[in-house]
């Protein structure tokens, strides 16, 4: 009698392979073709933002949060916004919230139809990529007539916009949610009824709600799973209540039960591309006349943050990827924060989608990755200089750090620190 | 005077035959290239960017992996070699340069056996993508080469029926084709091997549903991962090759038609003709094939793709065959 030999190789995805955006590692540990295990490894994309922040004021941060990343500048900007203000008591106008939803509202369309289809690129049906693309074409002219930039808006100032939406931008938006109104079939035949699409996203890296719960996933990657989860909803964030938001999940738009898997967080974005065209239509409706800022001038804002930023703030907003929170502390007196820190979407769903992943094939590792709308550079953030040698502190050795921690805090604390399933190994 | 005929002619075709395949092949790439973004709104690449690349390719630095060993750099040459033989077993319009009987078999191993190469090539190179993609080209291979294998032979034994000199040759082509035998069953028949032909055509040149060896973003260009300049020229050039020679078969299997007979000409201008006919059948098959359904779907996964060729392909070859078979057994 012998023993049933298993050959597992280690296959390396990353940190540069054509199908991912941005540098990220993952180690595929193979049985043929079936994964049995994933590693993510971070720390490839890692720009020192923070230490850069340290060294700016509240309203010079405000350009270097919008370049984090350059799909989302604006949940970046208009997060770290709201975490000033609430660490600065500032009162928005009404108009101004108005206008950051319309503008976060366009974001979220151009985040969602790029990443339908880099998911189309992904499983090989180009067609589906440059058709989507050519539809985001719209979205981007109207946000670049808007607001002047066709990436990094500079929308929002702290305590307001900088730029009004006139006559001619209401109507620009208008014709733009004409015009989806009257792609959005196609895109949702391609996307909800393609054979291929189907074959290839039903079924592939099934986030089941415990593992989104348990990994704390955001975003469409916790909304696909079934998880009724929305910053702007739950919070009650600015006018979005006026405007009647709430978490698309997949049986609004498919009808069926939640699986979790690739196609349902598709679902969920086409979900919420129709939901944006409404919010949009209801917040132009609504929109009230008024101030845009509560601080005419830049000069008068960074003299008033000045004494105004006293202890801590965070702002949380849903961008495209999930929720987004940003952490601000500061002290009077001084025109720069203590603390600041930003939290994205992708930490936490990339964890989730690489536990989803164990039992699936090599090629959904692209796709399924492509579905949780990764973004690296927003991702890496920690790392410490020592002697010259650069370390990238990750998931386990912040987690080796908090338990000594604890240890010295309260040595007689009961528990087993070992990790849970895999993290980061490195 | 028999050296004349038995050698020098022969040869002569041939190369020949394999100037204008690959000229043909490659600006066939090129057209397919331009007419895929057409239909993606894209304005696409010029007509002749496969000969570019092939040139560049061919003047480029060649680097090799310190883990591949002696196959991986005889495999390329091997695949255009085997590629460049199967040209005197392919009918193009006309009689093959080597017809004889029993060839198929010949032609069907040739042509395998490019894959094969490529696979030892790959296994040779060291990468893990190579070794991912050489796993999955095999299983394609040995799923999609059954329904192709039954299906040609029944014709040409059907074919043989009919009399013909040379059985199981790939020119009885030219002497009968599978529409010529008359009844509705052998014609419901022949459309449904019509069909398996056109998927085992898109597996071999590898579109579409069944991009899957090659997958681009899954596993790095897989079988073609670690290969560069001019070896990489060597195997884009093969794969060329093989659309033109596996379309060449459908082709001559399904629409053999020449139209040089209209034209009242004989000997090398009739050739020549009916070789230029037949390129333009091959183009416009390749267009169905390979664009069309390049540009409407995306690639399956391999477990989905090997299910689809045994349960789909070799079924429908089965039932088409039988049908075919039926009217002589009864």
């Amino acid at each position: 009698m012998t023993e049933k030999v298993e050959y597992w190789v280690k296959v390396p995805i990353g940190p540069i392979h054509p199908g991912l955006e941005e540098p990220e590692k993952f180690i595929l540990t193979l049985d043929g073709e079936r994964i049995i295990n994933v590693d993510v490894k971070l720390g490839y994309n890692l720009r020192g933002i923070q230490w850069i922040a340290y060294r700016r004021n509240y309203v010079q941060m405000m350009y270097l949060v919008e370049r984090i990343c350059g799909i989302c500048s604006f949940s970046h900007n208009h997060t770290y916004s709201r975490a000033v203000e609430e660490a600065a008591g500032i009162e928005v106008p009404e108009r101004a919230e108005y206008i950051r939803a319309i503008v976060g509202e366009l974001e979220r369309l151009h985040s969602h139809l790029l990443n339908l289809g880099v998911v189309g690129h992904d499983i090989g049906y180009d067609t589906v990529l440059h058709l989507t693309w050519l539809a985001r074409e719209k979205v981007m002219d109207v946000l670049e007539a808007i607001s002047g930039n066709r990436v990094n808006y500079s929308m929002v100032t702290i305590g307001g916009v900088r730029r009004d939406i006139d006559e001619k931008g209401k109507r620009l938006i208008l014709d733009l949610i004409k015009y989806y109104r009257s792609i959005m079939p196609q895109i949702e035949e391609v996307f909800l009824h393609d054979p291929t699409i189907e074959a290839r996203l039903r079924d592939a890296a099934v986030v089941s709600r415990r593992i989104a719960k348990e990994y704390g996933a955001v975003g469409p990657t916790a909304r696909g799973s079934g998880l009724k989860v929305d910053a702007r909803w739950s919070e009650g964030l600015g006018v979005y209540p006026d405007l009647g938001v709430k978490p698309v999940l997949p049986q609004d738009v498919t009808g069926e039960k939640p699986h979790g898997d690739v196609y349902d967080r598709t679902a969920v974005r086409i979900g919420e591309i129709h939901q944006s065209l409404e919010l949009l239509e209801h917040a132009l409706d609504q929109m009230p006349d008024g101030k845009i800022k509560a601080f005419p001038k830049d000069n008068v804002l960074v003299a008033k943050l000045k004494i105004m930023v006293d202890g801590e703030g965070v702002g949380r907003y849903e961008a495209p990827r999930g929720e987004l929170v940003h952490y601000v502390r500061g002290k009077k007196g001084s025109d720069k924060p203590l603390r600041w820190k930003a939290r994205e979407p992708t930490f936490p769903n990339l964890f989730a989608i690489a536990k989803g992943l164990v039992g699936n094939q090599v090629a959904d590792v692209v796709v399924a990755i492509a579905s949780i709308d990764p973004c690296l550079s927003c991702t890496d953030r920690v790392a410490v200089v020592q002697g010259g040698k650069k370390i990238v502190l990750t998931e386990k050795d912040l987690l080796k750090a908090s338990i000594e921690k604890t240890r010295e805090l309260n040595p007689d604390v009961k528990g087993d620190p070992t990790p849970i399933g895999f993290g980061c190994a490195r | 005077m028999d050296v004349m005929a038995n050698i020098v002619y022969p040869v002569a075709g041939l190369i020949g035959l394999y100037a204008f395949v690959s000229l043909a092949s490659l600006l066939w790439e090129g057209i397919d290239r331009k007419l895929v973004a057409r239909m993606q709104r894209r304005v696409g690449p010029p007509l002749l960017q496969p000969l570019y690349d092939f040139f560049k390719l061919a003047s480029k630095e060649t680097i090799v992996p310190n883990t591949a060993n002696f196959m991986f750099r005889a495999a390329p040459v091997l695949a255009l070699a085997t590629a460049i033989a199967l040209l005197a077993y392919t009918p193009m319009g006309f009689e093959p340069l080597l017809s004889s009987k029993g060839d198929v078999i010949v032609f069907i191993y040739l042509l395998t056996l490019i894959g094969f190469f490529k696979i030892l090539g790959a296994i040779s190179s060291g990468s893990p993508y190579a070794k991912i993609g050489a796993a999955r080209e095999a299983a394609i291979m040995v799923s999609r080469e059954p329904a192709m294998m039954l299906a040609i032979f029944a014709i040409m034994w059907r074919l043989g029926k009919l009399g013909v000199e040379k059985p199981f040759s790939m020119g009885v082509f030219y002497q009968h084709n599978i529409w010529e035998t008359g009844t509705p069953l052998s014609f419901v028949g022949a459309v449904i091997l019509l069909y398996v032909f056109v998927i085992w055509l898109a597996s071999e040149i590898e579109v579409g549903y069944f991009n899957i060896p090659d997958a681009e973003e899954e596993i790095a260009e897989g079988l073609l991962a670690e290969y560069s300049g001019r070896y990489l020229a060597l195997l884009k050039l093969t794969k060329a090759l093989k659309a033109y020679i596996a379309a060449s078969l459908v082709v001559s299997i399904f629409f053999p038609w020449g139209i040089a007979g209209y034209l009242n000409l004989s000997g090398l201008s009739a050739d020549i003709v009916n070789l230029l006919f037949h390129t333009l059948k091959v183009f416009i098959l390749l267009f169905a094939v390979q664009s069309v359904f390049r540009a409407t779907t995306g690639r399956l996964r391999v477990t989905q793709a090997v299910e689809f060729l045994w349960k789909n392909a070799f079924l429908a070859s089965l039932i088409g065959t039988l049908l075919i078979a039926m009217e002589v057994i009864m």
